[in-house]
């Protein structure tokens, strides 16, 4: 069982009472008390900051939509820097891992497409990974809703249903993206507010967000319905943002690129930060946390299930070609490219409203740092993000080269948070592992996983979050000063929720007749699901007991 | 196999899945004991009931497995530029061949290269919007076939739709051209089920319909032009959800032209009411292949790893051409599942995977065959439907004698870096 230490480092753990400087003793991949007895490998950090490995829950990395957007933009690899903005699943786990991250997310699995998410990210090396399976825009499910009526006579039955899809698909959690209007776009609806019904099945998000959120937590599957609200990117959909929060009536439930979701109607271009009213509901709800999706500046794709707001906006994209598609009676996909430019009203307001986000909002284990890789941004202006929030001063001379009426009038230039190491250890550690039921990750105590970051302390946080000194997966050093040095194939985290196995029978009949594939080819067994992650450890993470 | 066993076919571009195959009685050949895919009965009639007691051949003379994978490795590791081709397998094969064309600096360019680029191209230049089965199959309440009916490995396109089928519900069924014989099978399907069926002759060749087709739906031609595409246009426009279906290997060339221009179409539908494409190809593990690569690499086939970072080039990187040039000079050919995809002639020095059948196809001094097990007959493994999202697992009919093509790739690249690494030593 192979061992080593970390003598002298500043080990920053926001699980625990403080931070300090002390060893950090590992052995057999996991962390051990301190323990003076000799080690295989021994590491001087001092002068470092020992953090946890980094946990990315909301990043694209791997599906059809992601591969959909490599085929759209092969330029980008050409005139990049060699991988582009959706890079391909090797480069992803080197470039994650050279930023000390050592868990990744994708958060909008289709469900007719597991098999080929789960494989990307099998492809992706050293990361862990899990995905979220896309529920709520299924025609299924819409249909047991409508029949169901107010009543909600056929909960049970959704509850079944996504317990099995879960199962099936092996995921980590549910997410719902534009809840019923992927389904109604197919219908030809063009836009569907929280409160107004579905074309044909006649719900409205309202009840698709409330009933699936009741019904993951029925199944006591730890990370709350994961959602993509309604009306992204669209001006005033502040408004359908906080209908969705109202929706819940209390569920837990976590808001995905909230960034794209606070606009106001307000000012000249009639498009405004709604940051502030935003951030006061996030506070004011304790059930509700969020990651940002914040924008970055420069060239990216916008690669969603969103296919009806994706269509709105693919005439703002650039350059200007895009990729829709409906799939399976379950989902649709939209790749659309979009340059992010610091001198458009719009794209200034999107970057200031995303930093007003993190900045506004007080409780750090709720926010979660992400730019919804590639939607807003490269995962890998992450240690340029963690700077903007942590020094004030490069903030504001940032903030100096934007739009001129953007710069001039922005909440921002009035904010003075700066967010110390604990909070960027909280929402880029400590908080993701909590929001998943991840209870072994994200954090340095006794037992927990040895994904381990050690990050020379500088004054420039951007270069010291760009390339640590030493980078740990379970315990075996995959980077040093930036340059990887193991590959490991990274484990699968999914739950197992129970459910009730009478569902197959309405599943079975429900394919037959509207499917196209035979229901017995569907569920992904555990060594298929081996064999699809490329012989990665399988990490099934515990339900808890659902309260009736 | 005396049962019949539930099986999902790798030899049809939409992976039937409601299938069962046994052994015939006489417990030599493969038959299909229920469900209904031509291509599927093709496909089985290249195999066996028992597994091939083939052996890897060198010049055409029987060796130890060993010896073969020296052979190819000698090949391999003197090449300066080789060619990937036929690239015949799944996932699984895919995965294991990509590290050995990095190693190489390999071109790889499927057996149906041309046509897999004519879907590739256009979304790289253009986008568009596709859909997939079950939603044609509820969706879908006009159909558009484009030059010709699904046939051959989409023969079974029409039924996994429903459209025409007993009881399926109302729709048109519109062949666009298309030979006599296609036009008699159009009509013969006229009022099945709730099935309404129409021939438009072309206007010109394929690509001026198409073109005049999407002016007349986007109102940007006088409608006497062409009154007999006007009226599809409208029916396009009134439809609820229009779908426009075509094989890529039954384009002709600049096929990537046409695949854009019913993709301007379909945008301009879209405007108004709802409408996608279904273009079927990327058969023989090639779409899958190119699935693969872009995942790892983030480019599509007719890639390399060159000395500056990946090349892509999906017109000069095309198997007949680099041939003709002089491009390249070795070839590794795969195909697992057709030993009628044979390697183009060349002099070049050749290494086969595949199929058993393909062992005549390098039995010229100092060529290697090596028979491998084929995904979903003497293996299991993984294929994308044509319509690009679902990956259906495939299993084994029996236990192969003959290895499977990740493990001899395996095995393959090591030997090859070993003896790059002695040659540098």
């Amino acid at each position: 069982m192979s061992s080593l230490r970390l003598t002298g480092g500043l080990v920053i753990d926001p699980t625990q009472p403080g931070d300090g400087v002390r060893d950090l003793c590992v052995r057999g991949g996991r962390v051990v008390a301190p323990d003076p007895a000799p080690v295989d490998q021994a590491f001087d950090a001092s002068g470092c900051v020992v953090m946890a490995g980094g946990i990315d829950m909301h990043t694209h990395i791997g599906g059809g939509k992601v591969n959909l957007a490599r085929l759209l933009l092969p330029e980008t690899v050409r005139d990049g820097e060699g991988c582009g903005c959706v890079p391909g699943t090797l480069d992803t786990g080197v470039r994650y891992a050279q930023m000390g991250y050592t868990a990744a997310f994708e958060p909008a699995m289709v469900a007719s497409n597991a098999r080929h998410a789960h494989m990307e990210m099998g492809d992706t090396p050293i990361l862990d990974h899990g995905a979220y399976v896309m529920l709520g825009n299924d025609e299924l499910f819409l249909q047991l809703l409508a029949e169901g009526g107010a009543a909600g006579r056929n909960f049970e039955t959704i509850r079944d249903y996504m317990g099995w899809t879960l199962h099936a698909t092996r995921a980590m959690g549910v997410k719902v993206v534009n809840p019923a209007g992927i389904s109604a776009f197919k219908f030809n609806q063009r836009k569907l507010d929280v409160d107004e019904q579905h074309a044909h099945w006649q719900v409205t998000p309202r009840q698709v967000v409330h009933t699936l959120a009741r019904a993951l937590q029925a199944l006591g599957v730890p990370h709350p319905l994961h959602i993509h609200g309604s009306n992204l990117g669209a001006a005033g959909n502040i408004e359908s943002t906080l209908q969705t929060i109202d929706a819940l009536e209390g569920l837990p439930a976590h808001l995905t690129h909230v960034q794209f979701h606070a606009y106001g109607r307000e000012g000249p271009m009639k498009f405004s930060s709604a940051a502030l009213q935003l951030a006061e509901a996030v506070n004011a709800h304790p059930n509700i946390s969020i990651d940002v999706g914040q924008i970055i500046f420069g060239q990216t794709v916008t690669a969603s299930g969103d296919t009806m707001r994706q269509h709105a906006q693919a005439r703002f994209g650039s350059p200007r070609k895009w990729i829709g598609g409906d799939i399976e009676c379950e989902a649709g996909c939209g790749v659309v490219p979009f340059r992010y430019r610091d001198q458009s009203y719009v794209n200034a307001l999107q970057w200031v409203i995303g930093l007003e986000l993190f900045l506004l909002v007080q409780d750090p284990w709720r926010v979660v740092l992400t730019t919804d890789h590639p939607n807003g941004g490269p995962f890998t202006s992450y240690p340029h993000l963690i700077r903007l929030l942590m020094d004030r001063g490069f903030r504001e001379e940032q903030l100096a080269r934007l739009h001129p009426e953007v710069a001039a009038n922005c909440a921002l230039r009035s904010i003075t948070r700066e967010l110390s190491l604990r909070e960027i250890a909280i929402m880029t550690r400590a908080a993701p592992a909590r929001l998943l039921g991840l209870p072994d990750r994200g954090h340095l105590g006794v037992g927990a996983a040895a994904d381990i970051a050690v990050y020379r302390e500088q004054p420039d946080r951007e270069a010291m979050f760009s390339m640590p000194e030493l980078v740990f997966k379970d315990g075996v050093l995959v980077a040093r000063g930036g340059q990887v040095v193991a590959t490991p194939v990274g484990g699968t985290h999914f739950v197992e929720p129970d459910y009730d196995r009478g569902i197959e029978k309405l599943l079975r009949a429900h394919l037959a007749r509207h499917g196209s594939v035979h229901f017995d080819s569907i569920a992904i067994g555990r060594d298929e699901l081996c064999r699809c992650c490329n012989g990665g450890r399988l990490l099934p993470a515990a339900c808890f007991q659902a309260t009736p | 196999m005396t049962d019949a066993v539930r099986w999902t076919s790798p030899f049809c571009l939409l992976l039937c899945d409601a299938l069962r195959v046994r052994a015939d009685p006489a417990g030599h050949a493969l038959e299909l004991a229920e469900g209904e895919c031509a291509a599927a009965r093709i496909g089985l009639a290249r195999f066996t009931a028992a597994p091939s007691t083939a052996a890897p051949r060198v010049g055409g003379r029987e060796v130890a497995p060993a010896d073969a994978l020296d052979a190819a490795a000698r090949i391999l590791a003197a090449a300066r530029q080789p060619l990937f081709g036929g690239l015949g397998t799944d996932v699984a094969g895919a995965r294991a061949l990509y590290p050995l064309a990095r190693d190489t600096g390999a071109i790889c360019d499927p057996a149906a290269g041309e046509a897999l680029m004519r879907a590739v191209r256009p979304l790289q230049d253009r986008g568009g919007y596709s859909t997939t089965l079950a939603e044609v199959r509820n969706r879908a309440d006009l159909v558009v076939c484009l030059d010709g009916m699904p046939d051959g490995d989409a023969a079974e396109l029409l039924a996994r739709c429903d459209i025409g089928t007993p009881g399926s519900p109302p729709r048109r069924l519109v062949l666009l051209g298309g030979t006599p014989e296609e036009r008699a099978a159009l009509q013969a399907l006229d009022g099945q089920g709730g099935l309404r069926t129409q021939h438009v002759p072309l206007h010109g060749d394929l690509f001026d319909t198409v073109a005049l087709l999407a002016a007349l739906a986007a109102r940007r031609m006088p409608p006497q032009a062409a009154p007999a595409l006007q009226a599809l246009a409208d029916q396009l426009l009134a439809a609820r959800y229009g779908v426009l279906v075509g094989r890529t290997a039954r384009l002709p060339a600049h096929g990537a032209l046409i695949v854009e221009a019913v993709a301007r179409l379909v945008a301009t539908l879209n405007a108004g009411t709802r409408a996608a494409t279904l273009w079927l190809g990327g058969g023989n593990g090639a779409g899958t292949v190119n699935q693969v690569f872009t995942w790892l690499s983030a480019l599509p086939l007719r890639t390399r790893a060159g000395p500056h970072g990946p090349e892509h080039d999906p017109v000069c990187f095309d198997t007949a051409r680099l041939l003709a040039d002089g491009a390249v000079d070795c070839v590794l050919w795969l195909s697992c599942f057709d030993p009628d995809c044979t390697p183009p002639p060349s002099a070049l020095p050749l290494i086969v995977l595949g199929h058993p059948g393909l062992a005549p196809s390098a039995a010229r001094e100092g060529d290697v065959f090596m028979p491998v097990s084929t995904p979903g007959i003497g293996s299991a493994g993984h294929l994308f439907r044509a319509d690009g999202g679902t990956v259906l697992p495939l299993s084994a009919l029996y236990r192969d004698t003959l290895p499977a093509l990740p493990e001899v790739l395996a095995q393959l690249t090591q030997r090859v870096r070993g003896l790059r690494a002695g040659a540098r030593a």
